[in-house]
C-alpha cells in the first residue's frame, strides 16, 4: 500500500505540470484580449500597454513560469514572492484574486459533487439489486428504463424540468441560490441521475453474473437464505465495478458541474471556469486547472486505496 | 461490506456539516436579479451599467442626477459657483457629509479619487473622461511615457520608482487644474468651458473613494514603475462608502447585500432597509425565481421571454385602457395607477415593463479607402453607404426580427431624451433613391447579369457581414438585411458570425464592411453619441475620418449660447446620418424589466434611464 502511495505522489507534479502546459498554450490562443471588455467603452490603448506590463501578459514564456512559480509557491521558497500559492489576480473580474475565487466556489462545487455521487450510490445499488435479483420483473423494467432516460437526457433539461415541478409548482424547494440544505436537493439529484443510472445498470449484471457462480451454489447449499446470498456474497463482488467507477465518477461530477451550477444559480467553480474560458481569463483559468488536475490525482488515489482495501488480491500499480 | 460504507459516512457528514455551516441570511427588503454580478465597486475603473448604479448607493459624487426628471442636485457638494468664464468650478462640501466610518468627506478625498482615475497606472476605462480639466491629457501622456521609458530603462528599484512617482505627483499638483481650497473646497479648472460638466460630475467614476483605506491596497512596483491597485477593499468588512448605503456581503458571482449607511447625512434617502442583489445566469431560473417570490426585480429580462411576456403586458394594458388612461390624467404615475387596476387574468401580465433605454443599436459601415487584405472598399464612398442605409426597412426588422417593441432609431441620440435637442429626420426607407444613388456613385449592371459593375467592370464584392454570435438576434438581423440588400439594390451579402471575443478583434483590426455595434450614452448632451465618430476617437471602429464633422464639434464646444450650441450639434448629427452615414442606426434599445407594480416602486422611466438601488421602495402587503 505504502509504495503504492508513494509512486503516486512522486507523479502526481508531472501530471499536473503535463496538464498545465497543455491548458496554457490551448488558453493562450484563445483569439481576444483579457483585459478589454467585451462591449462598451474601450480604454486608451497606454492603459491596455500598462496593464499588459502590470499583468506580465506581452510574453508568453515569462508568463508561463512566473505563473508556475508563482502558483506552486517555488518563487516564494527563493524568496521571489511574498506568499505561497499565490494563483493571481483574475483578469476579468479584477476585484478578486483567483485564490479568493476558489476558497468561495471549490467547496461549493465539493458539497455538491459529493451529495452527487452520494445519491448516485445509493440510488444506483438499490435499484441494480433489485433488477438483478428479479431479473426483468416489472420493478426491474421500470427502474432500468428511467436508468436509460437518466444516461441519456442531458441535465440542463432534467434540472429545468425538475426546477418547474419541485421548486415553481409544488413550492417544495427553493429557485436558485446556495446557502441552506433544501438549496443543495434539486442541484444534487440533477447531477447524480447519469451517475445512479450508469450505477445501476452495473450493479444489475453484477448481481446477475454472480448469482450464478460457484461460490452463490455453493452458499445456497450450505443452506443460507437466498438474501443472504446475496448481500454477504454476491453484492460484495458486484460493487467492485462501482467502486472503481467512483474514481471517474467523482472527477466528472466535480469538474461537469458547470450546466447544473446554471440552471440552479449554484455559485460553484464549474461556471466560474466556463466564464474564465470565454473572457480568456488566463490566470482564472490556470488556476482551476491546477487546483482541480491535483485534487482528481489525489481522488483517484484515494480510489484505489479504498479498492486495495475492500478487496486485498488486487495488485496495483 | 460494513467497511466500505464507512468512507460514505464519512462523506455525508462533511457534506451536511458544510451545509450547515454556510448560514443563509434573512430576506432582504428588496431582491434585485442581476444576470452578471459586478465587475467592480472600484468607482474609478468601472464601466458596466450594473456597476455604475451600485456605485451610485456606495458612493455619492459632488452631484447627482435625478432619476425621475434628470436634473442636477446638490450631493456631497451643497453648493457650487463658476467663473465668468465658465472654466472654474468651485465647489463646496457639506459640512456633514461623512465616509461610512464616520470620517468627514473632505475636497482632498474628491482629489484623490480624479487622480486615481487620470492615472494611466489604474486602467480606468473613463480615463479619458477627465481631459477636459486644464493639463490632464499632457499629464496623462507624460506619466504613461514616463514609466514607459522607467520599464524599458536600466535602473529597476524601489527606490527609483518612488523617485518617480514623487515627480508624478508633483507634476500634478503644479500642472492639473484639480485643486483642494481647503477642507470643504474643491476648485476644478477647465482647458475650454464644459456646457454638461455638472451632468459628467454626477457620473459614478467621478465619486470620491476613501484614501486611506485604498491606500493599504495599493503598491508601487518596483519592475514598471506603476502604482498597482489590489481591491480588497471592494469586500465587505474593508469597504468604506460615503453613500446612503454600506456593503455588508459580496460574495464571487453570487449575491452583493447593502444596508443603511448610519453616517449617510440624510436618512430618508434610503428607501429600503436592506438590498440584495443576486446574480442569475440562467434566463429561466430567473423567470421562475421572480415567479415564486424570491426576487422582486429583474433588471433585463433576456432576449428568449420579451416578445411572449410583452405582448401579454399589452394585452393586459389593452383591455384596461379606459381606467388607465383616466387614472393617467388624473396625475397618477403608470405604476400606481397599474396596481390600481383589478389583478391581471390567465394570459395577462402587469410585472413585464418594456423601457426606451439610452442608448441606440446600429450597424458600423466600414468607410476605410481599402479592406484588410488591400481589396478596394466600394463603402468608402458616402452614396454607397447611404444606399445600403436607404434600402434597410427598419420598421419590418424591429416587428418581424426583434419583436419588442423596440423604437425604430434615424438618429444615434435617443429623441426627446435631452432637452433642448431636436433630432435630425435621417434618411428612412427608400429603395428607389437608395437604387439611384449606388448607380450615381457608377455601380450599374453593365453586361445584364444582374450584377452591379464600376466602370471597370469590377464586380461589387460580396458584403462581409460581421457580427458576434452570442444572441441569436443578431444573425436574424442579417439575415433579414441580406434580403432586403438583395431584392433592392441587387447585391450580395456573407454573414460571417464570430464569437464575441474574436469578433472584437476583427472590428478593432477593420476587418469587415458591415458589422453590429451600439452604444449607450454616459451623460446628458449629444457628444456623448456624436464624439464617437470624431477622427481621433479610440470607439470609432468606422475608420470615419471627416475634418468637416471634426470641425462642427469643435465649434460648437467653442460656442458659448447654449441654446445655438445644440442647434449646431443638430447639424453635425444631421451631417453624420444623412449625409456622411458611417453609423446606420436601426433601433434605440428598450430594457426589459420584471417587477409587480403593486409590491415595488422607484423604478424610473425617464429616457436617460438611471435606476437608483436607494429609490426602490417595497409595499407591503395591503
Amino acid at each position: 500500500m505504502l509504495p503504492l502511495i508513494a509512486r503516486r505522489l512522486v507523479q502526481l507534479p508531472f501530471i499536473v505540470l503535463a496538464v498545465y502546459t497543455i491548458t496554457f498554450v490551448l488558453a493562450w490562443l484563445i483569439p481576444g484580449n483579457p483585459l478589454e471588455n467585451p462591449e462598451g467603452r474601450r480604454p486608451a490603448p497606454e492603459i491596455i500597454a500598462a496593464m499588459e506590463q502590470q499583468y506580465n501578459l506581452s510574453d508568453p514564456v515569462d508568463f508561463y513560469f512566473s505563473y508556475l512559480g508563482n502558483a506552486t509557491g517555488i518563487s516564494w521558497l527563493i524568496g521571489d514572492a511574498a506568499y505561497p500559492f499565490d494563483l493571481g489576480p483574475s483578469l476579468q473580474q479584477r476585484d478578486w484574486t483567483v485564490n479568493e475565487i476558489l476558497m468561495d466556489g471549490i467547496p461549493v462545487s465539493l458539497v455538491l459533487g459529493f451529495s452527487a455521487i452520494l445519491i448516485a450510490t445509493v440510488v444506483g445499488l438499490g435499484a441494480g439489486v433489485i433488477g438483478g435479483l428479479r431479473a426483468n420483473s416489472i420493478a426491474d423494467v421500470s427502474t432500468q428504463s428511467i436508468a436509460l432516460i437518466g444516461i441519456s437526457l442531458p441535465s440542463f433539461v432534467t434540472g429545468a424540468a425538475l426546477l418547474i415541478v419541485f421548486a415553481a409548482w409544488l413550492k417544495w424547494f427553493p429557485v436558485g441560490g446556495w446557502g441552506s440544505p433544501s438549496d443543495l436537493v434539486l442541484p444534487a439529484i440533477t447531477l447524480s441521475l447519469p451517475f445512479a443510472a450508469y450505477i445501476s445498470r452495473l450493479v444489475r449484471f453484477g448481481m446477475l453474473e454472480q448469482m450464478a457462480t460457484d461460490h452463490a451454489r455453493t452458499a445456497r447449499a450450505k443452506g443460507l437464505s437466498e438474501r443472504r446470498v446475496a448481500m454477504r456474497h454476491a453484492l460484495k463482488n458486484a460493487f467492485l465495478p462501482v467502486l472503481s467507477y467512483l474514481g471517474p465518477a467523482t472527477a466528472i461530477a466535480l469538474t461537469g458541474s458547470f450546466v447544473v451550477e446554471k440552471v440552479f444559480a449554484v455559485p460553484g467553480i464549474g461556471q466560474h471556469f466556463v466564464d474564465g474560458v470565454l473572457a480568456k481569463d488566463l490566470t482564472l483559468i490556470m488556476g482551476v486547472v491546477l487546483v482541480y488536475s491535483t485534487l482528481l490525482v489525489l481522488f483517484n488515489l484515494v480510489v484505489d486505496v479504498m479498492y486495495r482495501w475492500v478487496d486485498p488480491r488486487i495488485e496495483l500499480t | 461490506m460494513p467497511k466500505i460504507i464507512l468512507p460514505f459516512v464519512a462523506l455525508l457528514a462533511a457534506v451536511v456539516a458544510a451545509m450547515l455551516l454556510d448560514r443563509p441570511a434573512p430576506r432582504a427588503d428588496v431582491v434585485v436579479a442581476q444576470g452578471s454580478d459586478c465587475f467592480t465597486l472600484d468607482p474609478q475603473r468601472m464601466s458596466y451599467m450594473q456597476d455604475l448604479r451600485m456605485a451610485r448607493s456606495l458612493y455619492e459624487g459632488l452631484v447627482r442626477m435625478d432619476g425621475q426628471t434628470a436634473e442636477i442636485l446638490p450631493a456631497a457638494a451643497e453648493s457650487w459657483t463658476s467663473s465668468e468664464d465658465g472654466r472654474t468650478w468651485t465647489f463646496q462640501i457639506r459640512p456633514d457629509a461623512r465616509w461610512s466610518n464616520g470620517d468627514p468627506v473632505t475636497a482632498d478625498d474628491f482629489v484623490y479619487a480624479w487622480r486615481r482615475a487620470i492615472m494611466p497606472d489604474t486602467a480606468a476605462d473613463y480615463s479619458g473622461f477627465f481631459n477636459g480639466i486644464q493639463g490632464v491629457p499632457e499629464f496623462f501622456t507624460w506619466r504613461s511615457k514616463a514609466t514607459g521609458d522607467y520599464a524599458s530603462g536600466e535602473v529597476h528599484s524601489p527606490e527609483a520608482a518612488e523617485a518617480l512617482l514623487e515627480e508624478t505627483n508633483q507634476r500634478f499638483e503644479e500642472t492639473v487644474g484639480l485643486k483642494a481650497l481647503d477642507e470643504r473646497t474643491l476648485e476644478v479648472t477647465l482647458s475650454e468651458p464644459i456646457p454638461y460638466f455638472l451632468d459628467l460630475c454626477a457620473f459614478a467614476v467621478l465619486s470620491p473613494v476613501h484614501p486611506a483605506t485604498v491606500e493599504q491596497y495599493v503598491r508601487l512596483n518596483p519592475r514598471t514603475g506603476m502604482l498597482e491597485q489590489e481591491h480588497g477593499w471592494t469586500k465587505a468588512g474593508a469597504h468604506v462608502g460615503n453613500g446612503p448605503y454600506q456593503l455588508k456581503r459580496w460574495r464571487y458571482k453570487r449575491d452583493l447585500r447593502l444596508e443603511r449607511n448610519p453616517e449617510y447625512w440624510n436618512p430618508t434617502m434610503a428607501a429600503a432597509d436592506t438590498i440584495e442583489v443576486r446574480c442569475i445566469q440562467d434566463p429561466n431560473t430567473t423567470v421562475l425565481a421572480f415567479q415564486a417570490g424570491t426576487v422582486d426585480w429583474v433588471t433585463d429580462l433576456m432576449a428568449e421571454y420579451r416578445a411572449d411576456m410583452s405582448n401579454q403586458m399589452k394585452a393586459y394594458q389593452d383591455k384596461h385602457s379606459d381606467s388607465l388612461k383616466t387614472m393617467l390624467s388624473q396625475g397618477l404615475e403608470l405604476d400606481e395607477a397599474l396596481s390600481d387596476l383589478p389583478e391581471p387574468e390567465d394570459g395577462e401580465r402587469r410585472d413585464v415593463h418594456v423601457v426606451p433605454a439610452f442608448g441606440t443599436f446600429y450597424f458600423s459601415l466600414n468607410c476605410r479607402d481599402q479592406l484588410v487584405g488591400g481589396r478596394d472598399n466600394p463603402l468608402k464612398d458616402p452614396r454607397v453607404r447611404r444606399a445600403l442605409a436607404r434600402s434597410i426597412d427598419k420598421q419590418k426588422i424591429v416587428d418581424l426580427v426583434l419583436r419588442t417593441g423596440e423604437a425604430v432609431a434615424e438618429t444615434l441620440v435617443p429623441p426627446n431624451s435631452i432637452p433642448g435637442y431636436v433630432s435630425p429626420a435621417g434618411l428612412g426607407f427608400d429603395p428607389e433613391r437608395a437604387k439611384a444613388e449606388l448607380a450615381e456613385a457608377g455601380w450599374l449592371d453593365r453586361d445584364g447579369d444582374s450584377i452591379l459593375e464600376d466602370p471597370d467592370g469590377t464586380p461589387f464584392p460580396t458584403i462581409d457581414f460581421l457580427y458576434s454570435t452570442g444572441e441569436p438576434r443578431y444573425r436574424d438581423m442579417g439575415l433579414a438585411m441580406r434580403d432586403m440588400w438583395s431584392r433592392h439594390l441587387g447585391l450580395e451579402t456573407a454573414l460571417r458570425g464570430k464569437d464575441t471575443k474574436a469578433y472584437k478583434e476583427d472590428l478593432k483590426g477593420g476587418d469587415f464592411m458591415v458589422a453590429r455595434g451600439g452604444w449607450f450614452g454616459d451623460y446628458g448632451d449629444p457628444t456623448t453619441f456624436l464624439d464617437l465618430s470624431l477622427s481621433t476617437d479610440g470607439n470609432n471602429d468606422r475608420g470615419y475620418s471627416s475634418e468637416a464633422f471634426d470641425a462642427m464639434l469643435a465649434e460648437a464646444a467653442r460656442e458659448r449660447d447654449p441654446e445655438r450650441r445644440m442647434a449646431q450639434l443638430s447639424e453635425a448629427e444631421r451631417f453624420l446620418l444623412e449625409e456622411a452615414m458611417p453609423i446606420l442606426p436601426i433601433y434605440h434599445y428598450a430594457t426589459t424589466y420584471m417587477y409587480e407594480p403593486a409590491r415595488l416602486r422607484g423604478i424610473t422611466r425617464h429616457p436617460r434611464l438611471e435606476q437608483n438601488l436607494w429609490a426602490l421602495q417595497p409595499i407591503s402587503d395591503r
